[in-house]
């Protein structure tokens, strides 16, 4: 942006009038910009303010949770601190196995399902192909306590299955469904028709098209959408707090309750004992951890894919 | 006999080819079809049973729930008018923090940084969203909430009208609705930044350098050129944020304080409708669990709601821009 030029003084008739006039419009410019650089200046400050909360929170994470983490905070269960021993707060091993197992199922039942139907949306045109596009938009907005209220009516108690690992997949599954169903019909939609039409002209059936030909194309993109919807998945509390029913066991059966990492975390955060506040610290650095490796993965892959294909 | 020539006979061969390839292929398009209507069923589903387990709340105390003042459990009355009121209060103050500091936000990461910074920033902001909602309520129940007992809340009861903002000095300790919302603000800031980034970058550089070619200064541009063409998309990014935040459960469970308490009072404990069916659900039976179901339809309406306007300004800007 040019900074202020003064105008020349003028020589002439009428020079009084003209230099008021340059005077008033130098004053004018000045102004304006002396306005827009502090503008400027406010929009980078909100920018550093928005950055405050993710340093302030990776500081404190690392500095209370580093601690407390050793060998047996993954290898033993949970025990519960009392007076003689206020600091025996064991490890939490059952909320690893947990929250794996509940991934593990939640996939199991929400990927290929979200292939399909991502598929169906990017190759179809019709009525229900496009109320579907709204509904898992507005499906993948929707609040995850709701996921846990609809897995409790109808696993839980419709199916009288009770609390389980299956009834916590199944509430992720459905938080999973939106966002594998999205990235599958972007990335099918993204494969560029002449791969298409060249392998109809090759004679290709269209169902031999969409599995040889789309299919590997858009595995960049399905496989990085899913890895996201799973690492949202992990840190979710709301939907398996409802539901999966906590236990102190390593328990990873379908039928079993069991426990979850983001459950520990909401069932210690206001403990008695200032061992088991302090080892929440750990739990949630460990998420976190996990989280956002889960989420780079993704991110550096499908760049790089980018990048391979450009 | 009839002697079938050569060609019609490939011909014939053709189309046996076409049939058996239809029959695959409708065989493929069956299963896609199969997984569509599977997935139709799950949502029909997740509305149907909500709403069907809240029937019993809606039939005998449909607007006790509404406008409620107590929640006695396990026998009722069960009022929401405390969530209901705790809900759009946090969150509508959330969203005033996330539009004043991601619109700023997204202006420089478009416009105002180095080209090289923006991957990162823009890698950093996505990060904040990839925290789990109970890392951030962990983080404002360990960390703000003694800070904002000790210093803010001090500072805040000697502004004006600090007892009508505010409520009492004294009342209050650290976890408030005042602290829910800053938190919830941070939680919604990557979403709101995420769409409006979207929505300001698309503005065509065409109308920018017309702009600047007429002298205009870099605030100038950005406030009578990318703004008003942006307008309709921030709306929507603004709905959008609206409707998570709403939504948002055990961070504000954690930090709100847990109390059924229907008050304007932001340093007071609240509640709201997500976090209030965390808290309750594990030792609720019967008819409080229909209750609860009852929450879970109004939230889920409202969500529902915001989320459908904020869909249709977002697809209104890009039409528009299409056009442009």
């Amino acid at each position: 942006m040019s900074d202020i030029v003064e105008l020349e003084e003028p020589i002439g008739a009428g020079h009084e009038l003209r230099a008021e006039i340059r005077r008033v419009s130098n004053r004018a410019r000045a102004r304006r910009l002396t306005i827009s650089r502090f503008m400027v200046a406010l929009c980078v400050l909100a920018l550093a303010i928005a950055a405050v909360p993710l340093v302030m929170l990776m500081y404190e994470l690392i500095k209370l949770g580093a601690p407390v983490i050793d060998k047996t905070f993954f290898t033993t269960v949970p025990a519960t601190p009392t007076l003689v021993a206020p600091n025996a707060t064991g490890g939490v091993s059952n909320a690893i196995v947990g929250s794996l197992a509940l991934n593990l199922y939640a996939s199991i039942l929400a990927i290929p399902l979200g292939v399909l139907v991502g598929i169906y949306l990017a190759e179809t045109e019709s009525k229900m192909a496009t109320s579907l596009r709204v509904v898992s938009q507005t499906m993948a907005g929707a609040p995850s306590i709701l996921m846990g209220l609809f897995a409790f009516s109808f696993i839980v108690h419709d199916l009288n299955i009770g609390f389980s690992a299956l009834a916590g997949s199944f509430a992720l599954a459905v938080l999973m469904l939106p966002v594998i169903i999205i990235s599958t019909e972007i990335a099918v939609r993204n494969v560029p028709n002449s791969l298409r039409e060249a392998g109809l002209a090759l004679g290709a059936k269209p169902h031999k098209v969409s599995m040889r030909i789309v299919l590997p194309s858009a595995l960049t993109g399905i496989v990085t959408g899913s890895i996201l919807a799973v690492s949202r998945a992990v840190g979710e509390t709301a939907p398996v707090l409802l539901v999966i029913g906590g236990g102190f066991t390593n328990a990873w059966q379908p039928f079993n309750p069991v426990s979850a990492l983001p459950l520990s975390i909401f069932e210690n955060a206001k403990s008695e004992w200032p061992s088991q506040r302090a080892q929440v610290w750990g739990i949630a650095l460990v998420l976190v951890a996990f989280v956002f490796l889960l989420s780079l993965t993704a991110r550096i892959w499908a760049s790089r894919k980018q990048q391979v294909r450009n | 006999m009839t002697l079938i020539p050569p060609d019609l006979r490939e011909h014939q061969k053709v189309v046996a080819e076409y049939n058996s390839a239809t029959t695959v292929r409708t065989w493929y398009h069956f299963l896609l079809l199969a997984g569509a209507v599977l997935f139709a069923a799950v949502s029909i589903g997740f509305v149907g049973t909500i709403f069907w387990s809240s029937l019993p709340t809606w039939l005998h105390h449909g607007v006790t729930l509404l406008t409620g003042k107590g929640w006695t459990s396990p026998t009722g009355p069960f009022g929401g008018l405390a969530m209901i009121t705790g809900t759009l209060e946090t969150s509508i103050i959330a969203l005033a923090i996330a539009v004043l500091i991601g619109l700023g936000t997204s202006i420089a990461i478009v416009y105002f940084i180095p080209r090289r910074l923006r991957n990162v920033v823009a890698t950093l902001v996505e990060l904040l969203a990839a925290v789990p909602s109970i890392v951030y309520g962990l983080w404002g129940l360990a960390v703000l909430a003694p800070w904002m007992e000790v210093t803010v809340n001090p500072w805040l009861n000697t502004w004006p009208f600090a007892k009508e903002l505010f409520g009492n000095p004294g009342q209050e300790y650290g976890p408030s609705l005042l602290l829910a919302s800053v938190v919830l603000g941070v939680m919604v800031l990557p979403t709101f930044v995420a769409i409006s980034r979207e929505v300001i970058s698309v503005v065509p550089q065409d109308l920018i350098e017309a702009s600047l070619s007429l002298g205009a200064s870099r605030w100038q541009v950005i406030r009578q050129v990318v703004l008003p063409t942006a307008k309709i998309g921030l709306f929507g990014a603004t709905f959008l944020s609206l409707a998570r935040a709403t939504g948002e459960t055990v961070a504000v469970a954690l930090i709100a304080g847990g109390v059924a308490n229907a008050q304007f009072h932001l340093l007071y404990p609240g509640t709201s409708i997500a976090a209030w069916i965390a808290l309750e659900f594990g030792e609720s039976q019967g008819k409080e669990i229909a209750a609860l179901m009852a929450l879970g339809v109004l939230l889920m309406l409202l969500n529902f709601g915001l989320s459908l306007i904020s869909r249709s300004l977002v697809n209104r800007q890009r039409r528009a821009l299409a056009i442009v």
